[in-house]
């Protein structure tokens, strides 16, 4: 009985993956209290975190699994599988870490704080299950609007947040328009709105096609917070509550990323748009690694830094899915987990103490060493340290590269890990050879268990640095699947 | 005991040995005899991996496999062990020093300074056993982070910059040169294990070839070559016995073996494509051997004048590196002597920076001028500090003597005799800043004036000193012995 259940339950995976969040939204609405909500979601996280994880190791296990079909134009493909449990299990990890700072904005906007943590979710996991490119667009609008209402829900304590939302507000406009844009392009060109049609169709008007495609990605990026399209992302996450550190900063960007490799996967493959694309990401990719670290290194604020340490890793990404090589996806999917990590421990470590000016960071070590050693294994990711998942999909970014011959792609990443030695540096000498100048504000009691995923994140980290071949197997077995399972 | 479990123990003591140290920082003598009890346990092991070595064991742990077709992993052979060996037996002699400096001195932390040296000590092992180019990376930038807190460890405002610089020198130039140079052999050569006679022998091209070997060298920024060796001044702000780590144990000497390593088993010796970057860099790393040395006689503080005097030694250890990848009869010669060079630097500048902790802890002195007759009350500890000026000046008989003289030999039988004069003169003037100091803290008249501490020095501060001193002395008669030892390095790479 209970294995028809499990059955039904892996039939519908893709499909649950996207549910169980709204429906897990609208219970937390209706519990209205805050910690009541945060449970349920934690709760309703974990399920989906669960049902990504057994689905794509039944995708990656080489057994193609049956998907009902349900109305529900799902195409699941390798890297939507791969980014989709990603994104399943960060949403939880962000749910459990959100728990001690759910109340910043006061207690009765917990429960929008998490039924938008879990809406945000849904929808970058339903962008990256979408067949259609136009349910991908209503998806990633459905996220990028959550991520917005997420930041101005918790903008109570000053301005700069609430300026941040507006800022995402207008310029995730412009990106929707562009995206809006493109899609209508792409689709024309190529006779189809269906993504996965793209390698295959013949396209009649590839300038059309290639502008399409370009708009579309332009219209991610933004939401990626790539530079030099990034305008938002100080502004957000510079003085914002831990929620919105989560939400945003790890969750929101993790997904436009995750939602930009599937979609520039399926153009970059196509013959006509392939060396456009290619030329465009690559581009992009650049410029955000370089202005991605420069704004890192001159950084006084650890959100700050964190988020510009994001727009660097982004770049990296960028640069992977540019060489358009399975080997290319699978050092994109490498560094998405990477960046995952360090962001959950970077932003988990900072939001145990509500640290935010890098001063407040001084002396960290003594008042909170849990805090202190999830933000140094961030860290230490970021400078791309051996051992440790950051230098894993930097080598593989490289690897790729070189295979290529883009040597000056292996140039960015030196510079990105260059540029993490700096800043990173900087963070573990304060925190550890500094004396305190303020008293600790963290939460104490049982709030303290909310540092655990930052901590399971840094662990995590690092133990796939030391033994890396099951994320390396899933990840090339996940860039080799672009064929779609079902439909 | 297998080799394995000797290399697991050589490789874990000092990591174990930090962590209960950390854990158990009172009573301080507990945690002083687990600080020298774990010590003289890598020492033992890895003077059982000499022996193994000796009789053609061989011995290779894999603790990971973080990349593809790359380990982490560790592997025995004649260099290593020697250089692990020679390395942990000083060690356990510095352990008993640090200690000694600790109680007397009363240093901050001094749980967490004895940790980071272990640590430290762990890193120029691993340095000394990698067994490729990945372990080589991950091995020296654990070494560089462990170091860190070293120079870091007063945490005033002098400090703090000095970790910063000396953080970001050794890991910006691993990054940013070595491990592209790395990434670039994987490219040629499918792989990054060290192989005798060289991985990229007869697959380089010269213009390759050449950058490669400017890439590695700079990139290796712990040998301390101009630019790249603002970290070693940085570091004198540290503690005595960090410096001895620093200078003398860990950092400095692991750049050695680094270099020496990359020669050997990536280019192999007398590689004819690489000559051109190797005789520039020789040009670099002679002047840099003067100027450090120029820079050194100018330094009234014994520790930058350490500091820069041993900068001018681990200089002279390139070089012979350098000189093996000349072609011709002598590229044997040019290993050796950077071999010899590495043994002489560490026992010789252990015990002059032993000396010089000691003396400061005793009497509060740090300055040159104030060393004037402080041989005629500290008669063991100065005598000590004499024979180890002897070496690094290279005078016979003591370690340094057949270092440099090997080292002007390869030079001369390579046809660049100009690089045995650069030699012979920073030989000169590591004399004029190290000779006259010894003689006058010896000869001059006793000072008057009281110590910090009038009951003088313990046996814990004395003892490391003369025998750091006498084993300057061993390769009077361990010269032709250790020939044999390392000959398998070489006779590998002329069978290629």
């Amino acid at each position: 009985m209970n294995g028809a259940y499990l059955d039904l339950v892996r039939a519908h995976a893709p499909l649950l993956m996207i549910v169980a969040p709204l429906v897990g939204a609208a219970l937390t609405l209706v519990s209205g209290l805050a910690r009541l909500s945060w449970v349920v979601a934690c709760i309703v996280g974990g399920v989906a975190a669960v049902i990504g994880i057994d689905f794509a190791l039944a995708v990656f296990s080489a057994a193609s699994p049956a998907i009902a079909e349900v109305g529900v134009a799902l195409y699941v493909d390798g890297i939507g599988a791969f980014a989709g449990a990603l994104m399943a299990l960060t949403l939880t990890f962000v749910l459990v870490a959100a728990g001690a700072t759910l109340k910043e904005a006061g207690a009765s906007a917990a429960p929008f704080n998490v039924a938008l943590l879990l809406c945000a979710a849904a929808g970058w996991i339903g962008a990256l299950m979408a067949r259609d490119l136009a349910a991908v667009f209503v998806a990633v609008e459905t996220a990028w609007l959550a991520a917005v209402g997420l930041t101005a829900v918790n903008a109570v304590q000053a301005r700069a947040p609430l300026n941040g939302a507006l800022r995402m507000l207008s310029l995730g406009g412009v990106g929707a328009a562009l995206m809006l844009l493109g899609i209508g392009l792409l689709g024309r060109a190529a006779g189809s709105f269906e993504i996965d049609a793209l390698p295959l169709a013949h396209i009649s008007m590839p300038s059309v096609a290639g502008a399409g495609a370009a708009l579309v990605l332009l219209g991610l990026a933004v939401k990626a917070g790539v530079a030099p399209l990034h305008a938002w992302s100080a502004a957000a996450l510079g003085r914002s509550s831990g929620v919105v550190s989560f939400g945003v900063g790890v969750l929101a960007v993790l997904g436009a990323l995750s939602v930009m490799t599937r979609v520039s996967a399926y153009t970059i493959t196509a013959p006509e748009l392939g060396a456009a694309i290619s030329a465009a990401l690559a581009g992009l990719g650049a410029v955000s690694v370089i202005v991605g670290s420069v704004q890192a290194v001159g950084s006084t604020n650890l959100l700050r830094l964190a988020a510009y340490a994001g727009v660097s890793q982004a770049g990296c990404v960028l640069l992977s899915v540019a060489l358009g090589s399975p080997a290319g996806f699978a050092a994109a999917l490498m560094q998405l987990v990477a960046f995952a990590a360090a962001g959950l421990a970077l932003y988990g470590g900072a939001a145990a103490g509500r640290v935010q000016a890098l001063d407040r960071l001084d002396g960290y070590a003594q008042r909170a060493p849990l805090a202190s050693a999830a933000i140094t294994a961030g860290a230490l990711s970021l400078m791309g340290a051996p051992l440790t998942i950051g230098f894993l999909g930097r080598w593989r970014l490289v690897e790729a590269g070189v295979g290529a011959g883009w040597w000056w792609a292996a140039g960015l990443v030196i510079i990105a890990s260059l540029s993490g030695v700096f800043y990173g540096g900087r963070l573990i000498e304060r925190m550890y050879f500094r004396r305190a100048n303020a008293a600790y504000e963290g939460e104490g009691g049982v709030w303290r268990a909310a540092l655990a995923p930052a901590l399971l994140a840094a662990i995590v980290g690092i133990a796939i640095g030391v033994a890396p071949n099951a994320l390396l197997r899933a990840a090339a077995a996940a860039s080799q699947l672009l064929t779609g399972l079902a439909t | 005991m297998t080799p394995e479990f000797a290399l697991y123990a050589v490789l874990g003591a000092p990591v174990l040995q930090a962590l209960l140290v950390m854990l158990v920082p009172k009573p301080p003598g507990l945690r002083d005899l687990i600080h020298i009890g774990f010590s003289l346990l890598g020492a033992i092991a890895a003077a059982y991996l000499v022996s193994a070595v000796a009789h053609h064991e061989t011995a290779r742990i894999v603790l990971a496999q973080p990349l593809p077709n790359v380990d982490l992993a560790f592997t025995i052979d004649p260099l290593g062990a020697m250089m692990a060996a020679v390395l942990n037996g000083l060690g356990v002699l510095h352990a008993v020093h640090a200690a000694g400096v600790a109680r007397a001195k009363q240093e901050r932390a001094p749980a967490r300074l004895l940790a980071f040296i272990a640590l430290a000590m762990a890193g120029v092992t691993a340095v000394a056993f990698s067994a490729n180019l990945f372990s080589l990376f991950v091995a020296y930038q654990a070494l560089a982070l462990a170091a860190f807190p070293l120079v870091a460890h007063r945490g005033d405002e002098e400090a703090r910059p000095a970790a910063r610089a000396f953080l970001a020198t050794l890991l910006a130039s691993s990054i940013g040169l070595f491990l592209p140079a790395m990434i670039w052999t994987y490219a040629i050569a499918g792989a990054l294990d060290f192989r005798a006679g060289g991985m990229l022998a007869g697959r380089v091209d010269a213009l390759t070839a050449n950058i490669l070997l400017v890439l590695y060298v700079m990139g290796i920024a712990m040998a301390a070559i101009p630019p790249m060796h603002r970290w070693l001044p940085a570091s004198s702000n540290g503690p005595f016995p960090a410096l001895v780590a620093i200078q003398a144990l860990a950092v400095l000497p692991a750049g050695g073996i680094g270099v020496l390593k990359v020669v050997t088993f990536v280019f192999g010796p007398g590689m004819e494509e690489a000559a051109l970057a190797s005789q520039l860099l020789i040009v670099l790393v002679g002047i840099g051997m003067i100027v450090a040395a120029l820079i050194a006689l100018s330094k009234q503080d014994i520790r930058e004048r350490l500091a820069y005097s041993c900068m001018a030694q681990s200089l002279a250890a390139v070089m012979g590196a350098l000189l093996s990848l000349q072609p011709g009869p002598f590229a044997a010669a040019g290993l050796f002597a950077a071999t010899l060079q590495i043994l002489a630097l560490a026992c010789a500048a252990a015990t002059l920076l032993m000396a010089a902790g000691t003396t400061a802890a005793i009497t509060g002195r740090t300055t040159v001028a104030d060393y004037a007759g402080l041989g005629r009350v500290m008669p063991w500890t100065f005598a000590g500090f004499a024979i180890a000026s002897a070496s690094m000046i290279g005078m016979p008989p003591f370690a340094g003597a057949w270092a440099k003289l090997w080292l002007i030999t390869a030079a001369a039988g390579s046809g660049l005799v100009w690089a045995a004069g650069l030699a012979a003169a920073a030989a000169i003037l590591t004399f004029t800043h190290l000779g006259p100091l010894a003689a006058n803290a010896l000869a001059a008249r006793a000072p008057t004036d009281a110590f910090k501490r009038p009951d003088g020095a313990s046996i814990l501060l004395a003892a490391p000193v003369i025998l750091a001193a006498a084993a300057t002395l061993s390769l009077l008669v361990l010269a032709d012995p250790l020939a044999d030892y390392l000959s398998p390095i070489w006779t590998a790479g002329a069978g290629q």
